[in-house]
């Protein structure tokens, strides 16, 4: 028996008779989707670069203000009043919850999509009409719901207001300042002083900065051992159990294969047959391997991965297989870098995976590296990222961070079920909880 | 194979297999129940003595792959179901989380990984620890509360009388929430670091989004509509189901097909 049911239903409202509700929030979704999806067929998607600055911190100050304006001079007003309520707020998070399961469930590019997907702009959701509609309802929702609890400013309002406060800020601020992010690349070749940068179009940019790759340095996991069909060099399985790290001692079973790492060099030459450790431009790593069938015979011999240099090299195990050496994967790379400023500074610096540098309002990452070359490159990618409104989304995501910390403390006591409140009874029940889910409306 | 965990994962089994029967038989025996609690806990103590050795061994956090992530989640789960019985006294949710976290053992169990060092650059970094392990406890309260939603709607629809209350899942949801909320910021702020921005609607991240915003939902609702329990049930049935496929189903999407994060097989 659901407790719905016992409910004593209030008359119902006609719609559109304040105050509005969960139909009046529904109506609105289906209105703000059906203009959206006809000014996407009609207009076509949006481009964030219309937003550029300072285009974007009006649009922004203008919403913000109307919401503030509604706020304290029409409180009374139907749609004012909503959308400080719960029933918008579910009804938007409603919306752009479809919106993004929409998205979830399509391959983000025109390529690949058919027209009438491209058309409707499913496949650039977040640059759609549909998806601008949604939002603004989700954040005039927001919006309204923090002016609302704004005052009086203490205890439980501080921690809502981190949090929608704060998501109001993060979300607003990533928005308007998708518009001025810019993101290029910077090809750098050992000794060459370079000043320009390509963006995502392949423009030309010159950058407030200039770098000097010194030299990139990469160091590398240690190969694995895969079994592999000799005549078209394929893994046979590519399961991660169907191969292990190679190291000196190492020993495992390989699909029925026993194979075992008798001698193994990071860096090694072939003289004579064997493989012995040196030191050299382009040098690959050696193997010495035994390897038993399920009947016990036994193959020996060396293999190597090769490098864009040498060859490789495998170890024949039957009519139709081989072992195999794989490529090392990187463990770590990064460019050591001198960075030139306009106003002369000279910063000697190096530039890391998860290590960005600042400078000058730009931030530089470690990008790629000419992977045909592996260690032995000498040329890096850095990617160079503006984003002036980035202090903005952080002020929002650590308050957010608070406000999430408070959310953990709403927990109540449970409430007593009705046998533990007949054995309890009698006793002075000073601590009996209260719902802590307090009916809005 | 540097670390065989077969023994480990067979004696956590056995360990809460055996608590969880001897918190069924204790009645009011003191023994039995002490008995009973520290089976329970020892079998915590071995996953996690196991963790940490492969954390040492593999030189690397234990969480890249999938299988790495069921170890972490089979760990909180029972840690969450104990906690919450010894805070509130709901036995069931101690069988239940024992329960779901012997099968995803037993998942691991059955598909080995072969733990590989290998560490791609990108998932080298400070943020990578906090990211995954506030996320997994964050899964392990959800489902915690999904459960309780599950017991509620199947009283209601066998027609049982019921008083059933939404309390425990309100306070696993607020917890959870917070913490998903967490794990999502870590990773705002971890990409940045990464890959140069916090956001990028990667089939990852939509995912995410998309669970976080279903609980978000949840307790705006029952925030207005404290009455509506089956509605608010629902909700918590469906969150879990995006909250699935934000772990693992996102590998399968086609439109992951460029993803820069899915866990290893
Ligand atoms: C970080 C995300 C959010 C969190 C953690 C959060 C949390 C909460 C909580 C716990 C309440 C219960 C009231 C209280 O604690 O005093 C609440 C109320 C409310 N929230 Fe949110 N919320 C979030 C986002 C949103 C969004 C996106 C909207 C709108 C689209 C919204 C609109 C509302 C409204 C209208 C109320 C009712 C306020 C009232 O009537 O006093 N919230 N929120």
């Amino acid at each position: 028996m659901s407790l719905n049911k016992t409910e004593i239903k209030p008359k119902k409202k006609p719609v559109w008779a304040a105050p509005w509700g969960y139909t009046e929030g529904w109506l609105f979704v289906a209105g703000l989707l059906i203009t959206g999806l006809a000014l996407q067929l009609v207009a076509g998607g949006l481009s964030s670069s219309a937003l550029a600055w300072p285009v974007n911190l009006y649009a922004g100050l203008a919403f913000t203000g109307l919401i503030v304006f509604g706020w304290v001079f029409l409180r009374k007003n139907s749609l004012v009043s909503w959308l400080g309520r719960v029933p918008a707020a579910v009804t938007s998070i409603a919306m752009i919850t479809f919106l993004v399961l929409i998205m979830g469930f399509t391959l983000q590019e025109d390529a690949g999509n058919p027209a009438w997907v491209q058309s409707l702009g499913l496949s650039n959701m977040t640059s759609s009409w549909p998806f601008l509609f949604g939002m603004m309802f989700f954040m005039a929702s927001l919006g309204m719901a923090t002016m609302k609890r704004l005052t009086p400013m203490k205890g439980r309002n501080i921690g809502f207001f981190l949090n929608h406060a704060g998501l109001y800020i993060a979300i607003m601020a990533g928005l308007l300042g998708a518009a001025d992010l810019q993101r290029v690349t910077m090809d750098l070749y050992e000794g060459e002083v370079v000043w320009g940068a390509t963006d995502r179009q392949g423009h030309y940019k010159d950058m407030p900065l200039a770098i000097e790759l010194e030299r990139f340095n990469m160091e590398e996991f240690n190969p694995k051992i895969a079994v592999i069909t000799t005549n078209d060099g394929r893994i046979v399985s590519e399961s991660i159990s169907d191969m292990f790290e190679i190291g000196k001692g190492h020993r495992g079973n390989l699909i029925g294969w026993d194979v075992e790492i008798l001698e193994f060099h990071k860096m090694s030459g072939r003289i004579d047959g064997r493989f012995e450790p040196v030191v050299d431009y382009g040098a690959p790593p050696s193997a010495l391997v035994r390897v038993t069938d399920s009947h016990g015979s036994q193959v020996e011999g060396w293999i190597t991965s090769g490098s864009f240099m040498y060859s490789h090299q495998l170890l024949q195990i039957d009519r139709d297989h081989s072992v195999a050496m794989t490529i090392p994967q990187a463990s770590h790379y990064s460019s050591d870098v001198v960075i030139y400023t306009p106003d002369g500074e000279l910063i000697e610096t190096r530039i890391e995976v998860n290590h960005p540098v600042s400078v000058n309002g730009w931030k530089l990452y470690q990008y790629s590296y000419d992977d045909r070359f592996g260690k032995w490159s000498s040329s890096s990618t850095i990617e160079a990222i503006r984003d002036p409104w980035l202090p903005v989304v952080y002020t929002g995501i650590f308050m957010l961070i608070f406000g999430s910390v408070y959310l953990m403390t709403l927990g109540k006591a449970p409430e007593k079920t009705e046998e533990q409140l007949a054995a309890e009874a009698g006793e002075p029940s000073g601590t009996e909880p209260e719902s802590n889910i307090k009916g809005a409306a | 194979m540097p670390i065989d965990p077969t023994m480990f994962t067979i004696a956590a089994i056995v360990l809460w297999a055996l608590g969880m029967l001897l918190f069924l038989i204790a009645g009011e025996r003191k023994v039995i129940k002490w008995l009973a609690h520290g089976s329970y806990l020892a079998g915590i103590l071995v996953l996690a003595v196991f963790t940490w050795m492969l954390w040492d061994i593999l030189g690397r956090p234990p969480m890249r792959t999938l299988g790495e992530t069921r170890l972490w989640y089979a760990m909180f789960l029972p840690v969450i179901g104990y906690a919450t019985y010894i805070r509130w006294d709901y036995k069931w949710i101690l069988h239940y989380s024992g329960a779901v976290a012997i099968v995803f053992l037993a998942i691991n169990l059955i598909y080995p990984d072969n733990y590989d060092r290998d560490l791609m650059p990108a998932l080298q970094s400070i943020w990578f620890v906090p990211h995954v392990i506030v996320y997994i406890f964050a899964y392990a309260l959800l489902a915690a509360a999904t459960i309780v939603a599950i017991k509620g709607l199947i009283i209601e629809y066998t027609g049982k009388q019921w008083t059933w209350s939404m309390q425990l899942a309100d306070n696993l949801v607020y917890l959870g929430l917070g913490f998903l909320t967490l794990g999502l910021l870590f990773g705002a702020l971890w990409g940045k670091e990464a890959w140069g921005h916090y956001w990028m609607w990667d089939p990852k991240e939509t995912w995410a989004f998309l669970t976080w915003i279903g609980y978000l939902a949840y307790i705006h609702y029952r925030y207005h509509k404290p009455k509506k329990l089956t509605t608010a049930m629902w909700m918590l049935a469906g969150a879990f189901i995006i909250l699935m496929i934000a772990w693992f189903g996102v590998n399968y999407l086609p439109s992951a097909a460029n993803s820069v994060h899915t866990y290893t097989q």
